[in-house]
C-alpha cells in the first residue's frame, strides 16, 4: 500500500486502536512500526483500564468513554485479549487518606463514576486475602483490565483482515510536507504518500514531531512491574493504595511508588506502578523491586510466600501537564498526534482513536477535544510541572 | 557407614528417604513419579531435568507451593504434597 | 575481604579457585549445590560411601574438592543461589540466597563457571512423567543413589549418552535401547585430535566396556520421536524411529520402558553472565556462549569466565580454562602471576577435541517434523505448537520475542530455560527465516535469575 488514506506510525495499542477506528470509518490505513507489534510501551504495560485514578476532568470524560469503548472493540473484533470486567478497589489506611478518598469518590460519583464506599468486612468479602488492617476502601466496578500486547495484536489482526496494511521493521526518517501540509513520509526502506499521518509513537512522539519540523514535549517516565509465579486465584480486583492516585498526578522526579496489585488471566500476579523520571535509563534497580514487594505484602500478606519471576520496565510517555496529546499538529496540517498517555495509554486508547477519527473525518466528537490539543504547547515553556 | 533413614510425608503417606537425598529422588525411589498436575490441562508431571532447571517437579512443601522437589533436601517430618495447578 | 569471587563448584570453578588461591588471592566460592563437584563430579551425602564406580575419574574430582576444602584462603558457600546480579562502574553486585537468607556480595573480580544443562527438544509426550533428561537420570544416580526406573531408553545425540547408559547399568538398571541420532562417529577420522586426547578416548572406552558387558548395543541413526503414557499417567512406551541424515522419520516401532532419558548435548547457562553485561555470542551449533579473551576475561573487565559457559567442551577443557581464569583473576587483583604458555597449550588441545566432538553430533533440522500442532512446546505454560503458529500467522509476530510475549511460551517458572532455544528455531521455521543472533541471545537473558519469594525480596536491603 503506497498511497493509503492515512498512515499510522506506531503499532502499540494507541496506534492499533486508531487504525481500527479509521478503517471502520472507511479509510484505507497503513500502520508502520520500526519493530513488531506492541514492542514499545504497550508491551511493558499492565493493561490498566481505569476510571478510579482520575479526578473529574476532561481526562476522566475520556476514560469513561474509553472504558465502554474497550468492550465495544472486544465485541467488534471478537475478543482474544483477556478483557476482564474485574473492577478496582482503592484503599487507604490513614485518616487523611480515607478523608481524601471519600472526597474524591464523591466528586467522581457526581461525574458519573460508580464509586462505592466499602468497610473492612465488605473488603474482606471482595478480597479475602487483603490485610486485616485495611478497613476502608472504594469499589470501582467500571475498572477493567486486558492483556495489552494481545489487545494490540488482535486489533492489528482485525485491521489487516479489513483491508488495512501493517509494515514492520521500517524506521520513519522524514515526514514529508508541502506548504505546511503533510503529503506522506519516508522510511529507511521506502516512501509512502498520504495526506494524513497519525503519530502514535508514545514515548518517541517528540522525535516524530521533530521530523515534521514541529515540536511536542513528550518525555519518558520509567515504571517497573513485578510478575510473580502463577499463584492461583488470590486477588480478584485491581487493588491499590490511594497514594497511587496522588502519584499519578505528581510531577516529582524522585521515585514514587505505590503498589497496584492484581491477578491476571494466566494466574500470575502483577505488582506495579513505580514511576521515575530518569529518561531512558534501563538498568534494574533492585531497591524499587523491594519497595514494590513491601507495599504489595502490606496490602496482601499472603504474597510473602509467592515468588517473583520477572521484573520489567516500561517507559511511559507524558506531557508537562500530564494530559494526553490528541489532535492535529499546530504547525503541520495533516499530522495528527495520539500520544502522551503516561500510564493510562491502554485504558484511553479506544476513545483516543474515536476522537482522532471523528476529527479527521469531520464528524461530531463525543467530547470537546480542545484540552488535549497539541496547540496548548505553542509558546509554552516546556518545563515539566 | 551407611546413610541414615529419614521419615517424611507425601500426600499424608509416610515415606522413608536417605540422608542428603532430594525430595524428588526419595519419592522416585518410593515409586512416586507424579509430583504435580498442571494448572491449565491438569496433566501429570514429574522430575524431568533433575538439577533445578526445568521447574517441572514442583511440589508443595510444608505449605509452600512451587518448591523444586529435585533440589530440596528431605528433612525428618517434612510434609510434601502433590501440587495442583498453582495452589498451595 | 575476598579478592576473587567464583560462581560454580564444578571442574572449572574448582580449578579456578585453586589456581587463584595458589597465586595468593583469597577466594569466595559460591556453589548452588549442597556438595562441591558440579554435575560432573556430583556425589551423594558422604555416608553413602565410595562412589568411584559411578565415575570414570572421581579421583581427580576428589583431589580438587579436598584441596579446595583444605585451603584456608578459600571460603565455600554451598547451597548458594544467586537471584539477581547487576554491574555498575566496575562493581558486580551478587544477591545470593543462602539457606533462605539473602546475602549481598560486591566485587570487582569475578569468575563465572556456571556450567550447562541438557539441551532438550520437544516431541509429542515429552512432558509425561518418566521422560527425563540424561543429566537428570544421572544426577539421581550419582547424587542420590536412586535409579529412576528399571527399563531405561537412553536416546538423543552426543557422547554424554554413553556415561548415562553406563551409569544405569552400574546402578542395576537395564538399558533397553541406546540410540544415537547421528549416523557415524566421524571424529575418529581426526587421528591427530584422538592421539593428543588419549585420556578422553580412554574415558569413552571405559563406558563402552560397561555397556557392552551388559549386552547393550548402541544403534546409530535412531531417535525417540514420541512418548506414550499408561493408564496411570506415567511413561509406558516410546516410539523409536529410524531417521535419515536430516533426522526425518523413516520407520517407527514402539518400545516399552519406565524411563526415557533423552538429550541433545548441552545448553550453556549464561544467564548470570548476561545480567552482568558480559558479551554473549552464538556458537556454531546455535548455543549462546559468553565471549572470552585468551585470559578467559569476558567483555566486562574483571569478570572472567570458564568452563561450559564459554562453549561446551567437557570437564578437561573446563579445568584448563578454570586454571587460566583463576590465574588471570589473581593477576587482575595484583598478584604476581602469569598465565603460562603450557596453560594455553593445554587449553588449545582440549579445545580441538571439544570442537571435533561437537562437529560430530550435529542436531539436524528434521527434528521439527516430529513436533505436531498439539505438541506442548512450553512445558511450564502448556503452550502448543499451534499457539505459536497462531501468534505468527494471525497475530503478526515476526520474531521469537513477540511470539513468546503473545503466547506466554517460555514465560513460565523456568523462564524459557527448557524451551527457549527450540522456540527460536520453531518460530524461525514458521516464518521461513534463519534465527538471528539477537533472537538467540534474547531467549537466554532474564533479569531475575532464579525465583525469590516476595517476602525474601522485601526483607533485603
Amino acid at each position: 500500500m503506497r498511497s493509503p488514506d492515512a498512515i499510522v506510525i506506531g503499532a502499540g495499542v494507541v496506534g492499533a486502536c486508531s487504525a481500527l477506528a479509521l478503517t471502520n470509518a472507511g479509510l484505507k490505513v497503513l500502520v508502520i512500526d520500526r519493530g513488531p507489534v506492541a514492542s514499545g510501551t504497550t508491551g511493558a504495560g499492565e493493561g490498566n483500564i481505569l476510571v478510579s485514578d482520575k479526578e473529574p476532568s476532561p481526562e476522566l470524560t475520556l476514560a469513561l468513554r474509553s472504558r465502554d469503548a474497550w468492550f465495544e472493540v472486544n465485541a467488534d473484533i471478537d475478543g482474544g485479549f483477556e478483557l476482564e470486567d474485574k473492577g478496582g478497589v482503592v484503599v487507604s489506611r490513614s485518616e487523611k487518606g480515607i478523608a481524601d478518598l471519600k472526597k474524591l469518590a464523591a466528586l467522581q460519583r457526581a461525574a458519573g463514576i460508580d464509586a462505592q464506599e466499602v468497610n473492612g468486612a465488605e473488603l474482606q468479602k471482595l478480597e479475602p486475602f487483603i490485610s486485616k488492617n485495611v478497613e476502608f476502601g472504594v469499589l470501582y466496578p467500571q475498572d477493567a483490565q486486558c492483556q495489552p500486547m494481545l489487545a494490540a495484536a488482535q486489533i492489528m489482526r482485525a485491521v489487516r483482515k479489513r483491508g488495512g496494511a501493517f509494515v514492520q521493521g521500517e524506521n520513519v526518517i522524514s515526514i514529508d510536507s508541502i506548504n505546511g501540509a503533510v503529503i506522506g513520509l519516508t522510511t529507511d526502506k521506502s516512501k509512502y504518500s498520504s495526506p494524513i499521518v497519525i503519530n502514535a509513537t508514545g514515548t518517541w512522539a517528540g522525535e516524530i514531531a521533530k521530523l515534521a519540523g514541529s515540536d511536542l514535549p513528550i518525555m519518558p517516565r520509567r515504571g517497573f512491574i513485578l510478575v510473580t509465579a502463577p499463584a492461583g486465584k488470590i486477588i480478584n480486583h485491581k487493588v491499590y493504595d490511594a497514594d497511587y492516585v496522588a502519584n499519578v498526578a505528581s510531577g516529582d522526579a524522585d521515585l514514587q511508588s505505590s503498589a497496584v496489585v492484581e491477578g491476571t488471566a494466566s494466574g500470575t500476579i502483577l505488582i506495579g506502578a513505580s514511576r521515575e523520571r530518569v529518561g531512558f535509563k534501563n538498568d534494574l534497580d533492585v531497591s524499587i523491586l523491594r519497595q514494590l514487594a513491601r507495599q504489595a505484602i502490606s496490602l496482601f500478606p499472603v504474597l510473602e510466600n509467592i515468588q517473583l519471576l520477572r521484573a520489567y520496565r516500561g517507559f511511559r510517555p507524558y506531557a508537562p501537564d500530564h494530559l494526553p496529546v490528541i489532535g492535529e499538529d499546530a504547525n503541520v496540517k495533516g499530522l495528527w498526534h495520539a500520544a502522551g498517555h503516561e500510564g493510562a495509554g491502554i485504558g484511553l486508547a479506544p476513545a483516543t482513536a474515536e476522537l482522532i477519527t471523528a476529527q479527521i473525518t469531520g464528524r461530531k466528537t463525543f467530547m470537546d477535544p480542545t484540552p488535549f490539543s497539541p496547540a496548548r504547547f505553542v509558546g509554552a515553556n516546556h518545563v515539566a510541572s | 557407614m551407611s546413610p541414615a533413614e529419614i521419615k517424611f510425608y507425601f500426600d499424608d503417606q509416610e515415606v522413608i528417604g536417605l540422608t542428603g537425598q532430594s525430595v524428588g529422588a526419595a519419592l522416585l525411589a518410593n515409586g512416586d513419579r507424579i509430583l504435580r498436575k498442571t494448572r491449565f490441562n491438569e496433566k501429570a508431571r514429574g522430575v524431568f531435568c533433575g538439577i533445578g532447571v526445568c521447574f517441572d517437579c514442583l511440589v508443595v512443601i510444608d505449605g509452600l507451593a512451587n518448591q523444586r522437589a529435585c533440589i530440596t533436601e528431605i528433612k525428618a517430618g517434612m510434609k510434601v504434597q502433590t501440587q495442583a495447578g498453582a495452589d498451595a | 575481604m575476598h579478592n576473587v569471587v567464583i560462581v560454580g563448584g564444578g571442574p572449572a570453578g574448582l580449578s579456578a579457585a585453586l589456581s587463584a588461591a595458589a597465586a595468593g588471592a583469597p577466594v569466595l566460592l559460591l556453589d548452588s549445590n549442597p556438595r562441591l563437584g558440579g554435575q560432573y563430579w556430583r556425589q551423594p551425602d558422604e555416608s553413602f560411601g565410595d562412589q568411584g564406580s559411578q565415575h570414570f575419574d572421581l579421583e581427580t574430582g576428589l583431589l580438587l574438592i579436598n584441596a579446595v576444602k583444605a585451603r584456608k584462603e578459600i571460603e565455600v558457600w554451598s547451597g548458594a543461589q544467586i537471584w539477581s546480579a547487576t554491574h555498575k562502574d566496575g562493581v558486580n553486585t551478587l544477591r545470593v540466597l543462602v539457606n533462605g537468607k539473602e546475602k549481598i556480595i560486591n566485587t570487582g573480580n569475578l569468575i563465572l563457571c556456571t556450567g550447562a544443562y541438557d539441551r532438550t527438544l520437544p516431541f509429542p509426550g515429552w512432558d509425561i512423567p518418566g521422560v527425563m533428561t540424561p543429566g537428570g537420570v544421572q544426577s539421581l544416580i550419582k547424587g542420590h543413589g536412586v535409579l529412576a526406573g528399571k527399563k531405561v531408553v537412553v536416546a538423543g545425540s552426543g557422547p554424554f549418552l554413553l556415561p548415562v547408559a553406563a551409569g544405569v547399568v552400574k546402578a542395576g538398571g537395564s538399558v533397553v535401547e541406546l540410540l544415537e541420532a547421528n549416523k557415524s562417529r566421524r571424529w575418529i577420522t581426526s587421528l591427530f585430535v584422538v592421539l593428543e586426547n588419549l585420556s578422553k578416548i580412554k574415558e569413552g572406552f571405559y563406558y563402552i566396556k560397561t555397556i557392552s558387558e551388559a549386552k547393550v548395543r548402541a544403534r546409530f541413526g535412531y531417535a525417540v520421536v514420541a512418548a506414550h503414557a499408561g493408564v496411570n499417567g506415567e511413561l509406558d512406551s516410546v516410539d523409536v524411529a529410524k531417521i535419515n541424515r536430516n533426522f526425518k522419520i523413516k520407520k517407527v516401532r514402539n518400545v516399552k520402558c519406565d524411563v526415557a532419558a533423552i538429550g541433545w548435548g548441552f545448553t550453556p547457562d549464561t544467564t548470570l553472565a548476561g545480567t552482568l553485561g558480559c558479551k554473549q555470542i552464538v556458537a556454531k551449533d546455535g548455543a549462546v556462549v559468553v565471549s572470552a579473551d585468551s585470559n578467559q576475561q569476558s567483555s566486562v573487565a574483571g569478570v572472567f569466565v570458564a568452563g561450559e559457559i564459554t562453549g561446551i567442551g567437557g570437564s578437561e577443557l573446563s579445568m584448563a580454562e578454570g586454571v587460566i581464569a583463576g590465574l588471570s583473576a589473581a593477576k587482575f587483583v595484583g598478584c604476581k602471576v602469569e598465565v603460562l604458555k603450557a596453560h594455553r597449550a593445554r587449553r588449545a588441545k582440549k579445545q580441538r577435541f571439544a570442537t571435533a566432538l561437537i562437529n560430530s553430533y550435529p542436531i539436524k533440522d528434521g527434528w521439527k517434523s516430529w513436533v505436531h500442532q498439539e505438541t506442548i512446546i512450553c512445558r511450564c505454560e502448556e503452550v502448543k505448537l499451534k499457539d505459536l503458529h497462531y501468534a505468527i500467522d494471525e497475530l503478526g509476530a515476526t520474531d521469537s520475542r513477540t511470539a513468546k510475549l503473545l503466547t506466554r511460551c517460555g514465560m513460565g517458572m523456568c523462564q524459557g530455560r527448557i524451551c527457549g532455544r527450540s522456540v527460536v528455531d520453531l518460530v524461525a521455521d514458521q516464518l521461513n527465516v534463519s534465527p538471528t543472533d539477537t533472537d538467540r541471545i534474547s531467549a537466554v537473558n532474564r533479569p531475575i535469575i532464579t525465583p525469590i519469594s516476595l517476602g525474601q525480596l522485601a526483607a533485603g536491603e
